[in-house]
C-alpha cells in the first residue's frame, strides 16, 4: 500500500464523515430492516431457532447488498463529475485508487457490519458465543469487500449513475432466490444451480450452513476460502479494466 | 527556438462518424502562453485530452516534454497540471482539502503542507481554505481547480476554458497568474473560445472543425487586420475607403469637402472571425 492509496482511503473517508445523513441512513437503513424482519417472523409464529439462522442470513444479505451498491455508485459518480478521470491525469493509478477506496469502504462496511450485528444479536436473541460472533463477522467482512470489488467492477459498464440502476435487480436480487437463503439449492433445477454458484452470497451461506450445522465457519472451507479468493480475483480484475478515458 | 515543450503531428481523432481532430500539427515552444483558440466544437478539448493521454488518437503522435502520453504516462504526469473544463472537485471537501488531495499524488508531508498553502494563495483564496467547495461561488470554484493543477508545481500547465463564465475582474487575475507561471518557466497552454483573449497569449493557434486554421503571435494577427478610413464631410455624413497604405491611398481622398479623417482598425476578435468564416 502506498502513501498515494492512504490519501485516497483518506480521502474517501473524510467525505462519508462529511456526508453525516448518508452515513447514518447506511447505517439505520440496515437495522430497519433487520426490525422489520423480526415483526414478521413473530407475526408468522416462526420458532425462534429458525428466526436466529434467518437473522444471521438476512444481515448478510443487507449488507452485500449495500456494499455493492455504494461502490458502484459511488465510482460512477466519481467517473460522470470527472473527478476519476482528473485522479488519473494527477498520476494515481488504477491499483492505488481501488485499494483508497476499498480500504475506506471496508471501514464502512465494518462498522456497519459491527452494529447491525449488534443489533441483530439482542433483537433476534442469537445466543451465539465471542467467537462464532467473530466468524460472523469475518464472513459478513469477506462478502462485503467480494461485493464492493463487484461494484466497482460494475460501474466501468455504467456512463452515468442512473445505468447503475439495472444491475441492481440483475446481481443483487436472484442472489436472495438463487443463494440458499429461500430454498436450499440442491432443490433447484440444474441450470438455477449453475447460476446460483456465481453468486457470492451463495458462498457466505454456505459457510452460514455449516456455522449453524458444526459450530464452524470452517466446515464447508471450500466455500469459505473461495469468498476472498473470488474478492481477490474480481479486485484484480475491476482495477485492471477500470477505465482512464475521459 | 530549442526543443518544443509540446510537439503534435498529424494527430487525428475520430469517434464513429465524426472527425474531432483532422490531421493536426502543431509545436508548442517552451516557457510560452500558448492559447488554442476556436469556436465550440473545434476540437480543443479533445486535443487537450490527448496531450495528457486521456484519449487514444485514432492516428498521429503527440510527444509532450519528451514524453509519449500514453506510453510514459506516469513518468509525464508527475510534470504536468490539468485543470479540466467541468470543475470536477469534491464539492463536500473543503478547497484545502480538494487541493491537499490532488497534489498527495506528487509530495507528502510538509512539502505537501508548504504545496497547498502556495496553490492557495496563487489563487487569492487562502482567505477561504477551510470552506466547503459546494459554498463556493462558479468564479471560487475555478480558482480552487485552478490550485488544484498548480500544487505540484507542474512544468507544463495544460488549462481547459478557465475562464469560462468567469467576471472580468477575475479573467484578469487568472491571466495575470498565467503570465507569472511562464515568468517563473513553466510553459502554459490555455483553451478558450472567447477570441477577444488572443492578447493575453504568446503564441495562438486558431482552430476549427479538428483543424489547425493558422498559428500565430498577437502581432502577427494584428497585421492582418483590414484598415480603413473614415471620411468625415462637413455636412456630418461619412464614406469609409478600405486601404491597404493608407499613406499613399489617402491624400486622393482628402477632396475640399473633408472636415476629418479616421483612421480605423479591424479589431483582434473580427480579424479571428473573419479568419474562421474564410476558411469555410
Amino acid at each position: 500500500m502506498t502513501g498515494r492509496t492512504l490519501a485516497i482511503g483518506a480521502r474517501v473517508t473524510r467525505q462519508i464523515r462529511g456526508d453525516r445523513r448518508f452515513a447514518a441512513a447506511m447505517i439505520i437503513i440496515p437495522i430497519l430492516l433487520l426490525v422489520f424482519l423480526k415483526v414478521v417472523f413473530d407475526a408468522m409464529s416462526v420458532p425462534d431457532i429458525v428466526q436466529r439462522r434467518y437473522a444471521v442470513l438476512g444481515v448478510s444479505y443487507v449488507i452485500h447488498f449495500v456494499a455493492f451498491l455504494l461502490t458502484a455508485l459511488v465510482v460512477v459518480g466519481e467517473r460522470v463529475q470527472g473527478t476519476l478521470g482528473r485522479m488519473f491525469i494527477n498520476g494515481y493509478r488504477r491499483l492505488e485508487i481501488v485499494g483508497g477506496y476499498l480500504g475506506a469502504y471496508t471501514l464502512f462496511a465494518t462498522l456497519q457490519s459491527v452494529l447491525v450485528l449488534v443489533v441483530a444479536h439482542y433483537l433476534f436473541d442469537l445466543h451465539y458465543s465471542i467467537g462464532e460472533m467473530g466468524q460472523i463477522f469475518l464472513v459478513l467482512w469477506l462478502l462485503a469487500i467480494l461485493m464492493m470489488s463487484i461494484g466497482i467492477l460494475v460501474s466501468n459498464l455504467a456512463r452515468n449513475v442512473a445505468q447503475v440502476i439495472p444491475f441492481v435487480p440483475a446481481i443483487v436480487v436472484p442472489a436472495l432466490f438463487l443463494s440458499g437463503i429461500v430454498v436450499a439449492v440442491s432443490k433447484l433445477p440444474t441450470w438455477a444451480q449453475v447460476v446460483a454458484r456465481i453468486t457470492p452470497l451463495y458462498y457466505s451461506t454456505q459457510v452460514y450452513q455449516s456455522l449453524f450445522s458444526e459450530g464452524s465457519i470452517f466446515g464447508d472451507i471450500w466455500a469459505f476460502l473461495l469468498l476472498p479468493a473470488l474478492a481477490i480475483v474480481v479486485l484484480g480484475f475491476a482495477a485492471m479494466t477500470l477505465r482512464e478515458e475521459l | 527556438m530549442g526543443e518544443p515543450a509540446i510537439s503534435v503531428q498529424r494527430l487525428t481523432k475520430r469517434y464513429a462518424a465524426v472527425t474531432a481532430l483532422n490531421e493536426l500539427s502543431l509545436d508548442i515552444p517552451a516557457g510560452v502562453i500558448y492559447g488554442l483558440i476556436g469556436p465550440n466544437g473545434a476540437g480543443k478539448t479533445t486535443l487537450i485530452k490527448s496531450i495528457v493521454g486521456a484519449l487514444r488518437p485514432t492516428s498521429g503522435s503527440i510527444t509532450v516534454i519528451g514524453h509519449d502520453p500514453l506510453k510514459d504516462r506516469w513518468a509525464l504526469r508527475q510534470r504536468i497540471g490539468y485543470m479540466p473544463q467541468e470543475n470536477a472537485l469534491y464539492d463536500d471537501l473543503t478547497a484545502a482539502q480538494n487541493v491537499r488531495f490532488f497534489g498527495a499524488a506528487h509530495m507528502r508531508g510538509d512539502d505537501l503542507d508548504r504545496a497547498v498553502a502556495r496553490a492557495l494563495e496563487f489563487v487569492e483564496l487562502a482567505n477561504r481554505a477551510g470552506a466547503r467547495v459546494h459554498t463556493l461561488s462558479g468564479g471560487m470554484r475555478q480558482r480552487v481547480s485552478l490550485a488544484c493543477a498548480l500544487v505540484h508545481p507542474p512544468d507544463v500547465a495544460i488549462l481547459d476554458e478557465p475562464t469560462a463564465g468567469v467576471d472580468p475582474e477575475l479573467r484578469r487575475a487568472f491571466w495575470d497568474g498565467f503570465r507569472s507561471l511562464r515568468d517563473q518557466g513553466a510553459t502554459v497552454i490555455v483553451s478558450t473560445h472567447q477570441m477577444s483573449e488572443v492578447v493575453e497569449c504568446d503564441h495562438v493557434a486558431l482552430m476549427r472543425s479538428g483543424s489547425l486554421l493558422l498559428e500565430a503571435t498577437p502581432n502577427d494577427l494584428i497585421a492582418r487586420a483590414a484598415t480603413s478610413v473614415r471620411v468625415w464631410r462637413r455636412d456630418g455624413t461619412t464614406d469609409d475607403h478600405a486601404v491597404d497604405d493608407y499613406r499613399t491611398e489617402l491624400p486622393p481622398l482628402l477632396h475640399a469637402d473633408a472636415e476629418r479623417v479616421e483612421l480605423l482598425q479591424e479589431p483582434l476578435e473580427d480579424v479571428l472571425l473573419r479568419l474562421i468564416e474564410e476558411s469555410r
